[in-house]
């Protein structure tokens, strides 16, 4: 049992606006109707226990997915199966299996301890007393915050509140967990312990994970395997690593020279990235890596020299401006 | 339904915190309330003191009339809070998290804020009315009467909570409701006096098509003998048919929903 999709779609549709007063009384007697292809067309498949990240610019479709996934959204088209379950059915066997956190969103009780939104929770998911207070004390451990669960969580911190809507979701011990960029605005010390937390979570207990980012270091950290969604499509699906080589396996070769060389002199070795009075930046091709750098040596002044990947911020980017590879 | 009452005294317990977290404005919101409840209690004086009779009902019988007007706004006001909320959620995609819970959403939506200032202050009043009208109006005090005030008095609330969430359920397609949502207050007000003191074609429309009326008059009818039989099980009916519309709209209503961007 895992999560099949095939062909998902969703559209909003919503209604062109003007700017300004004008706008708004034209928009009283008249409307245009605009439709917005949120997912285009999305396939894909998880298997159970695997951990898997969605990584794309803002108003991808990533969170829409999920939403669809969770059964909180209809689909305009396509089918899903989560588990054995159709999400948008919303049974109560499938709300059972399944939690989801939204780094924007908080299901805690402002004015009372997080523990006691766990009791609710508890209440809500039928979960056994002897369940409920192993699974507290395991993941507030965990998580390190067991000083904390009777403290209001209008007075924690935004880490300590991500942490406590974590440990709420997971009360019931979902098969599947979809998190919504959960470590937006944190710290990078809090990130680091809920990503710390989720890879433990999700080796211990074979739950299957996925998780929508915009930061880069949480996929890498967390999963072996990315989806990388743009502007409604699926545009990889693969290790995270092998981004780079299937954009060509570029390198940069970073050069310090003892003096300026003539920026001719290095178009003949690569791209020139940069260029200064004391050496210059190229991109190389993979391959070439040892005949450029021996041509390099010999004919330049070379001081010192470095051979690096191309940042895979930089490569991803250029999927997001690219559209579908096979 | 035992984990739905466990669920609603979950509810009830720790809406009774958050309150209490703030207590000046738990102090502020109950004498707000006492003031009200004085408000409500001149209008009874006036009635004694014009001495006037409307139809059938002296100012005894309205006295019970209005106090169970002022419990029933109090039992109305307990989850209230819960129907105005519903838009800005609509609007805010809040419904994502309570969405994937395994209860029924239209339970937790509409009953997990219970307002306590306004529910006891209200029931309080309107119970001590409820007695003293009863008393002085010489209605008798036997099993039946009390027991059919009471069946009238729950087909009431069911009525109440069915009827008043219509108007806030159209949030889903339009988003933005404040001005339904006056005009819904506005409507329940029109209980504040016995249903008589309007002219006829008014209590039609208010008994049958938006049975307002229903709520807080055949209790107070029932007791007093008033309530033909036909009145009797449209009684009955509005509540149950009117809580299958609630249902279907809220049902339909949820495939409405878009969420928002986050």
């Amino acid at each position: 049992m895992g999560i099949y999709v095939e062909h998902l779609k969703k559209d909003f549709s919503y209604y062109r606006k003007e700017t300004g007063i004008r706008g708004s009384l034209h928009n009283i007697f008249h409307r245009e109707k605009l439709i917005k292809e949120a997912v285009k067309d999305i396939s894909f498949s998880v298997e159970k226990g695997e951990m898997v990240g969605f990584l794309g610019p803002n108003g991808a479709g990533k969170t829409t997915t999920l939403k669809m996934l969770s059964g909180i959204l209809y689909p305009t088209a396509g089918r899903a199966e989560v588990d054995g379950f159709v999400p948008w059915e919303r049974k109560n066997e499938f709300k059972r299996k399944i939690s989801i956190v939204m780094g924007q969103k908080n299901q805690l009780w402002w004015d009372l301890p997080a523990s006691d939104s766990f009791y609710l929770n508890k209440c809500i998911f039928g979960v056994e007393d002897y369940a409920y207070r192993e699974v507290v004390t395991e993941l507030a451990e965990l998580l390190d915050v067991k000083d904390l669960v009777n403290v209001q969580v209008r007075r924690l911190s935004l880490g300590e509140r991500m942490k406590m809507e974590i440990l709420a979701a997971l009360i019931h011990r979902p098969d599947i967990l979809f998190l919504d960029e959960p470590t937006i605005g944190l710290d990078i010390l809090s990130q680091q312990k809920i990503r710390k937390f989720l890879k433990y979570y999700n080796e211990q207990w074979k739950t299957t994970v996925i998780i929508t980012s915009h930061y880069m270091a949480d996929i890498e950290a967390l999963c072996d395997r990315t989806v990388i969604i743009n502007q409604g499509q699926l545009v990889y699906d693969g290790e995270l690593a092998d981004i780079n080589r299937l954009l060509g396996g570029r390198k940069l070769l970073t050069v310090k020279t003892s003096g300026a060389v003539d920026e001719k002199a290095w178009t003949a070795f690569g791209t020139v990235r940069e260029i200064h009075s004391a050496g210059a930046v190229l991109e190389i091709p993979h391959e070439q890596t040892r005949e450029i750098l021996t041509a390099i040596l010999n004919g330049l002044p070379v001081e010192d020299f470095n051979v690096t990947e191309i940042p895979l911020e930089e490569s991803i980017a250029r999927f997001y401006q690219k559209e579908a590879v096979d | 339904m035992k984990r739905y009452l466990k669920l609603l005294g979950v509810f009830a317990k720790y809406s009774l915190m958050s309150v209490l977290e703030y207590r000046i404005n738990f102090v502020a919101g109950v004498t707000v309330e006492l003031g009200w409840m004085l408000i409500k209690l001149f209008y009874v004086a006036i009635v004694y003191k014009a001495g006037v009779s409307i139809g059938i009902l002296t100012p005894d019988h309205i006295l019970l009339f209005i106090g169970t007007y002022v419990l029933m706004t109090g039992i109305y006001m307990l989850y209230y809070n819960n129907f105005t909320s519903l838009p800005g959620m609509v609007q805010r995609g809040d419904l994502d998290l309570y969405l994937v819970k395994p209860v029924s959403l239209q339970f937790y939506v509409s009953m997990r804020h219970l307002d306590f200032p306004m529910f006891l202050t209200n029931v309080v009043a309107g119970t001590v009315m409820i007695v003293i009208g009863w008393r002085l109006a010489g209605l008798p005090v036997g099993a039946v009467q009390i027991g059919g005030f009471l069946f009238f008095l729950v087909c009431g609330c069911l009525l109440t909570y069915s009827l008043f969430l219509l108007p806030y359920l159209i949030s889903f397609w339009t988003v933005s409701v404040g001005g339904i949502g006056d005009i819904t207050a506005a409507l329940w007000d029109f209980n504040n006096m016995p249903s008589m003191i309007y002219g006829k074609w008014m209590q039609r429309i208010g008994t049958f098509i938006l049975p307002v009326f229903v709520i807080t008059n055949f209790p107070g009818l029932f007791v007093m003998g008033e309530l033909s039989v036909g009145m009797a099980v449209w009684g009955i009916a509005a509540p149950v048919l009117f809580f299958v519309i609630s249902r279907m709209l809220w049902k339909k209503a949820l495939r409405n929903y878009s969420s928002a961007s986050s």
